[in-house]
């Protein structure tokens, strides 16, 4: 009796170690937050269907042409000269942005004055402005007879609109708010103990801004520049106005692609936007990779 | 190096942080400000290290006049509550760092500061963490790192702001013995704020007890504890318990005259009593005018509670004390004091 009931533990035993041992999915980690299946793959469905459908459906026509054809296509003096444009105003504008917009944060972030908060709203407006209207403004103002652009041009011999240097101002107008919105917040926590302890350790400011602030801030100002340059290589609206339009000179990848459609020229229209879409993604890429490595540095 | 402050006040807005404190540091000896939050202890140290500046007073550091000093000319360390590590750096650009930011010509080469930041770390025992990053060390790991940061510059006072406050318990304790023997070792002229009376008691050559802007008493651990200077003290350093009462011919009356106790000084007519816990003995009586309250024991120490006519005194005695006289909760009892300060009212 007692020896049966011994046996009928020991199965029982063994029956519950192989039954307990479910199997555990490859990516989940125990967790007590329910829904992980639910959320995954609404998440990755959602993605799916919002910018994965509409990128694949642009590949996919693009391939209409063959890899010789697509080559040919984006390869046209006209395409490249447009290429150098569009990704290389964007950068100017995106690292312009970068450094006065991390001033403005700074300034909203460190002092108080009278207007504060009105300076603080009107950050946000290239945001809530159709890019058109930027874009006519913008032009107006640094046209030859604009109010700015005509003394610009009488005393320093300065054109702004119409040139690559009107485009880079539209798209620093346009780019602004993302890199002031994603520093503000990082310098706002940042705690004056370490800037103080710094002082005392007999650092400059400036000593204690370059190895202590900047460090702490850099991740975000990197977002906030990806941001901006992103923006600045889909602007279109803005830069059509000031750019003059010139092919191989003032026109933009966007505009490019427009006019090619214009001229019922499908395929290669998806051809300059599937190799736009390339190099962006490339960018950003690495520019997120740049980031990790900066917060693996000090990871929790 | 000594430290002299004089006349020095501070306020933000309506309140007054600091009202006219005048102290004097020796050097090489270790202070502790002692006082309940917004005494103005830890502004009296940041206004020592520049991080704050006065309304009006002044500051001699070595006999020099240093109000007008930057905090980086001060040549002093200073240790923050919550470490401010830098959180980029590792433990060892850390401790470097003070030492990196010199103006060319004072830098010590990069072996040098190898040699020094090895060093410090091996002072605070942190030698194998070096190359970890700040968030991966525990809170004393950090506050010890904060330490040997501060000691890099060479500086010539030490100041801590509440060093072992987001410390647990024990690592607190540890901390604070391994820091007393730190000090014995090198000499150097600290000054430590903290709110926890036993902290200051063990830890401090001499203890200042503030208390809203100004400071109560300036005195060894054992002088303030034996003789407080003040109520306030009295209540602040320890356990007490606190009575009204009237003092007739160095006779104060208790509990409407329940209880009779010796005093010393002048007081007379309406006073404020009071007694430590240890300094109240209990017997046990069954015509005695307490009665036990309630019992508690905590480690190797007993609390009781006494009901003596509406009023609630708490005596403190060791366990075998407690098992000697046998007594438990609801027993009547009898009360001596042994010691008592009383002042005016």
């Amino acid at each position: 009796m007692v020896a049966a009931a011994d046996s009928d533990g020991a199965l029982a035993g063994k029956g519950g170690a192989v039954t307990v041992r479910a199997p555990v999915p490859l990516f989940r980690k125990p967790s007590i937050l329910p829904g992980f299946g639910l959320t995954l793959g609404f998440t990755l469905s959602y993605l799916g269907f919002i910018v994965l459908v509409p990128l694949a459906a642009l590949i996919v026509r693009s391939s209409g042409l063959g890899w010789s054809g697509f080559w040919s296509a984006v390869t046209t003096p006209r395409v490249l000269a447009a290429f150098e444009v569009s990704f290389g105003l964007s950068f100017a504008a995106a690292l312009t942005n970068a450094i006065f917009g991390f001033l403005v944060a700074w300034v909203l972030v460190r002092y108080d004055f009278p207007g504060k908060r009105l300076v603080d709203a009107l950050v946000d407006l290239p945001f809530a402005l159709p890019t058109a209207v930027a874009g006519i403004a913008l032009s107006a103002l640094y046209a030859p007879n604009g109010w700015l652009g005509k003394p610009l041009n009488e005393l320093f011999g300065m054109k702004v609109a119409f040139t690559p240097l009107g485009i880079a101002i539209a798209l620093t107008f346009i780019g602004l708010p993302f890199v002031v919105r994603t520093v503000q917040p990082i310098l706002q926590d940042l705690p004056a103990e370490e800037e103080e302890a710094a002082a005392s350790l007999g650092a400059s400011r400036f000593q204690t801004f370059c190895s202590v602030i900047l460090p702490a801030i850099l991740p975000a100002l990197v977002t906030g520049f990806a941001l901006s340059f992103a923006r600045g290589v889909g602007e279109y609206g803005s830069v059509i106005f000031i750019a003059g339009n010139m092919p191989g000179l003032t026109e933009i990848l966007p505009l490019l692609i427009v006019i090619k459609l214009e001229q019922y020229d499908y395929a290669g229209a998806a051809a300059v936007g599937t190799a736009m879409l390339g190099v962006s993604f490339v960018m950003l890429l690495i520019l997120n990779l740049l980031q990790q490595w900066m917060r693996s540095r000090h990871a929790r | 190096m000594a430290i002299q402050v004089s006349g020095i006040t501070k306020r933000f807005n309506d309140f007054t942080a600091l009202d006219s404190v005048d102290l004097e540091v020796k050097s090489g000896e270790l202070l502790a400000l002692l006082g309940p939050s917004g005494s103005g202890k830890t502004t009296l140290l940041r206004i020592m290290a520049g991080l704050e500046s006065p309304d009006g007073g002044s500051l001699l550091l070595n006999g020099e006049e240093a109000l007008g000093l930057k905090p980086r000319d001060r040549q002093v360390g200073f240790v923050f509550q919550h470490y401010a590590l830098f959180r980029h750096m590792t433990v060892f650009d850390n401790v470097a760092f003070g030492l990196k930011v010199r103006p060319r010509g004072e830098r010590p080469g990069s072996a040098e500061i190898k040699r020094r930041v090895t060093e410090l770390l091996e002072l605070v025992q942190l030698s194998p963490f070096a190359g970890r990053y700040p968030a991966q060390l525990s809170g004393g790991q950090r506050q010890r790192v904060a330490l040997a940061r501060a000691l890099a510059i060479e500086p010539k006072v030490l100041l801590l702001d509440e060093p072992f406050g987001a410390l647990d318990a024990k690592v607190r304790k540890e901390l604070r013995r391994w820091l007393r023997k730190l000090h014995d070792d090198i000499h150097i002229t600290s000054v430590f704020v903290t709110h926890d009376q036993e902290e200051a008691l063990e830890l401090a050559d001499r203890v200042v007890v503030m208390n809203q802007g100004r400071i109560e008493q300036i005195g060894t651990p054992a002088e303030v504890y034996d003789h407080p200077a003040s109520a306030f003290v009295y209540e602040f350093l320890g356990q007490v318990n606190r009575f009204d009462c009237t003092v007739e011919g160095g006779i104060a009356h208790v509990g409407g005259g329940a209880l009779a106790i010796p005093t010393q000084g002048g007081v007379q007519g309406p006073a404020v009593a009071y007694v430590r816990p240890h300094d109240l003995g209990v017997t046990p009586a069954s015509a005695g005018p307490a009665r036990i309250s309630g019992i508690h024991v905590v480690g190797p120490d007993a609390r009781i509670d006494i009901d003596l006519a509406g009023l609630s005194l708490e005596a403190e005695m060791d366990r075998e004390r407690l098992a000697t006289l046998g007594i438990a909760a609801g027993d009547r009892c009898a009360i001596h004091i042994d010691r008592a300060r009383v002042f005016a009212r």
